[in-house]
């Protein structure tokens, strides 16, 4: 791998903004690098070196990582036009000039940061947690599961909260209500659960409210930019089946 | 039992999502069926089929209840989901977000298109009852303009998009299909239900061709 | 007077794990993360998490599990913390699992455990091959059931600074900075507990951390006088996939599952590696160590992956890379079992290590000194349940836990052993918490307002200054000076005129650094103002590193000096004269060794003591002999 690469100009196209309510702007830069580099590993050659095309010198870029190998979901950012983690957009494989913009849809903190609370804010209106007695020994484990629901369960359990789906979706937004499809999933994956079964009605009604499951419009965008290969629609058509079934038992009394 | 009954939000888009199928998509599908009939001559349609329909009892109370209210509903709450998109149309290439678009243009399509369509029909036809009385001269005299044939196909070819992928989704919202795999096999039974409406539809229009 | 508030700084396994049980308690916790608390390095552990549970028809037991990580630590870790780790380990995961955590199963829907490096039970607990985001969702989803509740209130993007002090030298809060708005403000609290992670970016490229795992909040508190322990102890991981950015971690369970670590006997061999016929291959894991062949401990596979590519010449290409391979194994088995890892591999080599073998190289890993942390012994010779004693650091009212403390690993940690002890000391932590605020004095005085705005201010003036400097240096270059630095002079080999060395130039560095500038001025979101900072606590602590591997002349686990090793005698074995002068002598060695570093503050370097190991439970009687 290394020093088998060779070496080249790679150019780059940031849009920046300085603060959440300043306008954006361009900048250009050229970034010499191996091939088989990531962008991240650009962004942190420009962060060292920030002098753009013109020989103009900025301000660093600002963006935001950590485990550098996708497990994490910080450094989600759009490029060249698709959401994705930049951890593991390889160079090679990219477009130039490559394009890095702010995930679209958060609002922007500095240039490719912005401000995921919604996620987050969707996982606790889902109560997106196993309710337990306490977080002490009770001598006891969870009941059984299985191998092929394990397998089912696992898929959605590596949801890193990069936002990549939501920023996907035509019907999440910044003013609009939708949850997203990220806390979706984890309904799916919660109400799987053996315990996390007990609370499935209060999750459920949870999704029925306004900005809920229904408000997603079966667009599945979320489903082909996940990078974590999480089959949100799936979980989507499930979470369909547990509503409709639950909505017969909230209004012919069995619930 | 009271949640999804205090928040309503949830039964009122499986409402619309319902409505979308019953009546208003069985409505066209049987509309087009209806209007298929023209090919088998004047006669047969005004007075087999047309007459048939219209000398049914309570036919207005139908006409209300089966067709102009739930369409209305399923169009008037639809155009309030169209104002809950934050989208960006063209940077996914993908063909489910594609439908996706094209769902929710047809659906203003259609608007359009029934405006003039059931203005130009049934609206006339209370208005002036010879237009009625033959509605397949009336129809003929219409279509035989090639830009009126136009509004009509293209009316036509919407509508079947519209409830062949409606039906699609559907099976996703209602819960249906849920794997991917259901989901794609799904989508190419809706695919060749639409291709037949289509049809069918097609061929009705030819009916009226002198 | 009102509920006493604490203060939990890091929202990893340890962290969260300390404000579960503190706010169990009914105390109000305010959570401090440098960013959400799901992206925390914990999220990076791929392997496992160890658990007696004695599932797979071995005859494991505790008493094994406890033996197994006091001998792989080297004798190094107190002994009693390490009792009751392993003790509470299986309770531990049965926790776990009840939050929801997505363990493996066995076919029967059990808890499926598996083979890791350094035992030879199958006694690690896993999640695919994402066992720490698993085990930190698990936790996440718990705090964030009590954050709904207003139980604890999370303060994401805030950096901890410093620590409040009263007269009475007593910590009694936080100074920290919202690393969006670079507000520096005070957060009393009652007590703190650090729970802020490793410090592998120390070594950065080479390591196989988090970019945020710095240490550079743990050196802060170093800095106000909590000793650091056991710094020289550094694990370098043997199976690393080289990179530009990071040097990314290959599981252990790539070699628990089956994996073989070879070279080309010949290391011009340019043939692809697929073609190179068996009797070709070096395999030197299993002729160095054939009990344990490829499984053995992860600083014996890293000395001897640097001894056949830096002694013997037998690198790939002759270059720093041994190949570490998977190709023989059954594709679908593979798939299912390391997923996740391999996945990596593919995704930042472009390659498919199930068709072709993986190119690997040892990188810093896993920090098992820390901030030193007391305990107090129970009668049956663990921790006793609920001490304020357990994992306080020697500053009354701080505490510590997870990566950041020093407690468990001695001078070699055992793979699987660290989401373990960031999860039980996390614990115990909190439990130690809430028994230290129960037993407060009623009516303690407020702090000084004064003293709190002096501190205010003075970290304040530590930003300004930053801010205003205009040197021809750029903290990022520096950086990067300091991770080639500290992997070639303070790495897996070390010599003592390299660590003299090494000391010298730490301090040029540093000087280095306050001649820089961060070619950035914004009063908003300016990351190179935090970065700037925490490169200075990084440097203090590369120090600490530094001096104290210089001070221990031996080997002992991570630590690695050739010219102090006491050698195996060749061929020889208990009874025979060359084994038993072997043997006096490592008894020796460690009378004068087998001892806590401790260092403690100065302006001018570290000032180092040693502490007495307890050695209560399992004295050293028998060297490691991994034959
Ligand atoms: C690649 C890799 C793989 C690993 N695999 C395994 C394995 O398979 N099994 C195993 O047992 N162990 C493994 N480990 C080790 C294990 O992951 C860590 O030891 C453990 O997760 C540490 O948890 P922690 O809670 O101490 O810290 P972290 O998870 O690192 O959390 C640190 C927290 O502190 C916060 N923080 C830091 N500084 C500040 C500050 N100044 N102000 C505010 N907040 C701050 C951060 O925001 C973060 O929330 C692995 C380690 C690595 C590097
Ligand atoms: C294939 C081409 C079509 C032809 C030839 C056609 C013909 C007609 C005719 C003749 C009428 C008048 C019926 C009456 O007055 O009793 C009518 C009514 C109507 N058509 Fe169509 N139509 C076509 C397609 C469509 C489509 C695609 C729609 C879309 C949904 C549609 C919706 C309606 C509606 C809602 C009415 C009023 C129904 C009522 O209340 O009686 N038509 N159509
Ligand atoms: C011929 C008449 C029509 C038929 C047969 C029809 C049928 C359907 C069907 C079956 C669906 C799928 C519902 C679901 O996915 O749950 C649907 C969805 C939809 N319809 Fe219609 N529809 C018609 C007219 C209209 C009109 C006139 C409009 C609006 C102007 C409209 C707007 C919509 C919208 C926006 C959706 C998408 C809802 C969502 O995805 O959430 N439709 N329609
Ligand atoms: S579902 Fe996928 S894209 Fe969405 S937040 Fe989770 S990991 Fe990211
Ligand atoms: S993209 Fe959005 S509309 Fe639904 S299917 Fe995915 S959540
Ligand atoms: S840095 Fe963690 S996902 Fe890219």
């Amino acid at each position: 791998m290394p020093n088998t690469h060779s070496m080249s100009n790679i150019h780059l196209r940031i849009r920046r903004q300085d603060r959440p309510d300043s306008r954006p702007y361009w900048h250009e830069f050229a970034v010499q690098s191996h091939d088989e580099h990531n962008v991240l590993s650009l962004l942190m050659a420009v962060r060292a070196d920030p002098v753009t095309i013109s020989g103009e010198r900025v301000e660093p870029v600002v963006w935001e990582h950590n485990c550098m190998e996708e497990v994490c979901g910080a450094c989600a950012m759009l490029i060249n036009g698709r959401p994705r983690p930049a951890c593991s957009a390889l160079v090679a494989e990219l477009r130039q000039p490559i394009v890095l913009e702010p995930l679209p849809k958060f609002p922007v903190v500095r240039d490719l940061l912005v401000d995921r609370r919604r996620i987050d804010q969707g996982l606790t209106r889902v109560k997106a947690w196993i309710r337990i007695d306490g977080v002490w020994d009770t001598h006891a484990g969870a009941p059984r599961i299985g191998p092929d629901e394990w397998a089912a369960n696992y898929l959605y359990s590596r949801c890193m909260s990069c936002g990549c789906c939501m920023a996907a979706c035509p019907q999440f937004g910044e003013n609009r209500d939708f949850l997203g499809p990220a806390p979706l999933a984890q309904v799916r994956l919660m109400n799987a659960h053996p315990t996390g079964r007990y609370d499935k009605s209060a999750r459920l009604h949870a999704i029925m409210a306004e900005g809920g499951l229904s408000d997603c419009g079966n667009a599945q965008n979320c489903v082909r930019v996940c990078p974590k290969e999480i089959p949100l629609t799936t979980a989507i058509g499930e979470l369909g089946r547990q509503t409709t079934l639950q909505a017969l038992m909230d209004l012919f009394g069995a619930g | 039992m009271s949640a999804s009954i205090a928040n309503s939000h949830f039964i009122l888009r499986r409402l619309h999502s319902l409505l979308g199928l019953l009546p208003v998509g069985a409505f066209l599908i049987f509309h087009l069926w209806e209007n298929s009939q023209s090919r088998f001559g004047a006669e047969h349609y005004n007075e087999r089929v047309v007459a048939a329909l219209q000398e049914m009892n309570y036919l207005i109370l139908l006409e209300i209840f089966v067709i102009a209210l739930p369409l209305l509903l399923h169009a008037g709450y639809g155009v309030v989901i169209m104002t809950q998109m934050s989208a960006e149309p063209l940077r996914y290439p993908y063909t489910r977000h594609s439908l996706y678009w094209l769902q929710r243009l047809s659906g203003l399509g259609i608007l359009l298109f029934l405006l003039v369509h059931v203005g130009m029909t049934r609206l006339l036809g209370i208005w002036d009852p010879t237009v009625a009385a033959d509605l397949f001269s009336h129809m003929q005299s219409l279509l035989v303009q090639p830009w009126m044939l136009t509004v009509y196909v293209v009316g036509l070819l919407l509508s079947v998009f519209h409830l062949a992928n409606g039906l699609a989704t559907m099976a996703i919202v209602w819960g249906v299909t849920a794997s991917a795999r259901a989901q794609r096999l799904f989508g190419w039974f809706c695919v060749l239900l639409g291709l037949l409406l289509a049809a069918l539809g097609l061929h009705g229009l030819m009916g009226f061709l002198p | 007077m009102t509920t006493p508030r604490v203060i939990v700084v890091g929202g990893g396994l340890g962290g969260l794990w300390a404000t579960l049980r503190i706010a169990d308690a009914g105390f109000a916790v305010t959570l401090f993360s440098l960013f959400e608390v799901k992206r925390s390095h914990s999220v990076c552990a791929q392997g496992g998490i160890n658990a007696v549970l004695d599932t797979k028809g071995q005859y494991d037991s505790i008493e094994q599990h406890i033996i197994d990580t006091i001998k792989g630590g080297e004798y190094l870790a107190n002994q009693p913390p390490v009792k009751s780790l392993c003790e509470d380990a299986p309770g531990l995961i049965r926790t776990f699992e009840r939050m929801g955590v997505t363990f493996s199963r066995t076919p029967e829907g059990l808890l499926d455990q598996r083979l890791f490096g350094g035992v030879k039970n199958k006694r690690t607990c896993f999640a695919g091959a994402s066992t720490g985001q698993q085990l930190l969702y698990g936790v996440d989803q718990q705090v964030r059931a009590y954050a709904s509740a207003g139980k604890v209130v999370k303060h994401e993007w805030w950096e901890f600074l410093s620590l409040l002090r009263d007269g009475e030298g007593v910590c009694r809060g936080i100074i920290a900075m919202d690393l969006k708005s670079l507000e520096v403000r005070a957060f009393p609290a009652d007590a703190v507990v650090m729970a802020s992670g490793g410090m592998g970016q120390i070594y950065a490229p080479k390591t196989t951390t988090s970019t945020n795992s710095t240490g550079a909040a743990a050196s802060r508190c170093y800095q106000q006088g909590a000793w650091f322990a056991n710094a020289e102890f550094f694990q370098f991981h043997p199976t690393a996939m080289i990179g530009h950015d990071k040097t990314r971690l290959m599981s252990e369970a790539a070699r628990g599952e089956g994996g073989r670590i070879w070279v080309p006997k010949d290391p011009g061999d340019t043939r692809p590696p697929k073609t190179i016929p068996e009797s070709d291959r070096f395999y030197f894991l299993e002729s160095f160590f054939p009990a344990y062949g490829n499984t053995v401990a992860r600083d014996e596979a890293a000395r001897a992956i640097w001894h056949v590519t830096r002694r013997m010449g037998l690198g790939i290409g002759g270059g720093d890379r041994v190949y570490l391979d998977l190709t023989h194994l059954e594709r679908g088995f593979v798939s299912t079992r390391l997923g996740a890892i391999l996945e990596i591999y593919r995704k930042f080599a472009g390659v498919d290590p199930i068709a072709e073998p993986m190119e690997i190289f040892p990188a810093a890993h896993y920090g098992m000194g820390g901030l030193w942390v007391d305990f107090e012994r129970s009668a049956a010779g663990g921790l006793l349940a609920g001490s304020p004693r357990n994992h306080a650091t020697n500053l009354p009212g701080l505490y510590a836990c997870g990566e950041c403390d020093y407690a468990y690993h001695g001078a070699n940690r055992l793979g699987a052993n660290s989401l373990l002890s960031a999860s039980y000391s996390g614990r115990v932590a909190g439990e130690a918490v809430v028994s230290y605020l129960q037993g407060l004095a009623p009516g303690r005085r407020e702090l000084s307002q004064a003293s709190v705005a002096a501190e205010v201010a003075q970290q304040a003036a530590i930003n300004t200054a930053l801010m205003r400097a205009d040197g021809p240096e750029s903290p990022y270059r520096l950086h990067q000076e300091l991770g080639e630095l500290m992997t070639a002079k303070v790495g897996v080999v070390r010599t003592n005129p390299d660590l003299e060395s090494a000391l010298t130039e730490l301090d040029v560095l540093q000087a280095r650094l306050r001649n820089a500038s961060l070619g950035e001025s914004s009063t908003w979101m300016n990351q190179g103002l935090a970065y700037a900072r925490q490169l200075n606590d990084m440097i203090e602590l590369a120090k600490v590193i530094a001096a104290s591997a210089l001070a221990r002349d031996e080997c002992r686990g991570a630590h690695y000096k050739p010219d102090c090793a006491i050698p195996l005698p060749d061929g020889k074995f208990p009874g025979d004269p060359e084994f038993e002068e072997y043997r006096a002598r490592w008894h020796a060695n460690n009378r004068q060794w087998l001892k806590t570093t401790i260092a403690e503050y100065a302006p001018t370097g570290p000032r180092l003591s040693d502490q007495e190991v307890d050695l209560s439970l399992f004295p050293p009687r028998e060297p490691r002999d991994y034959r």
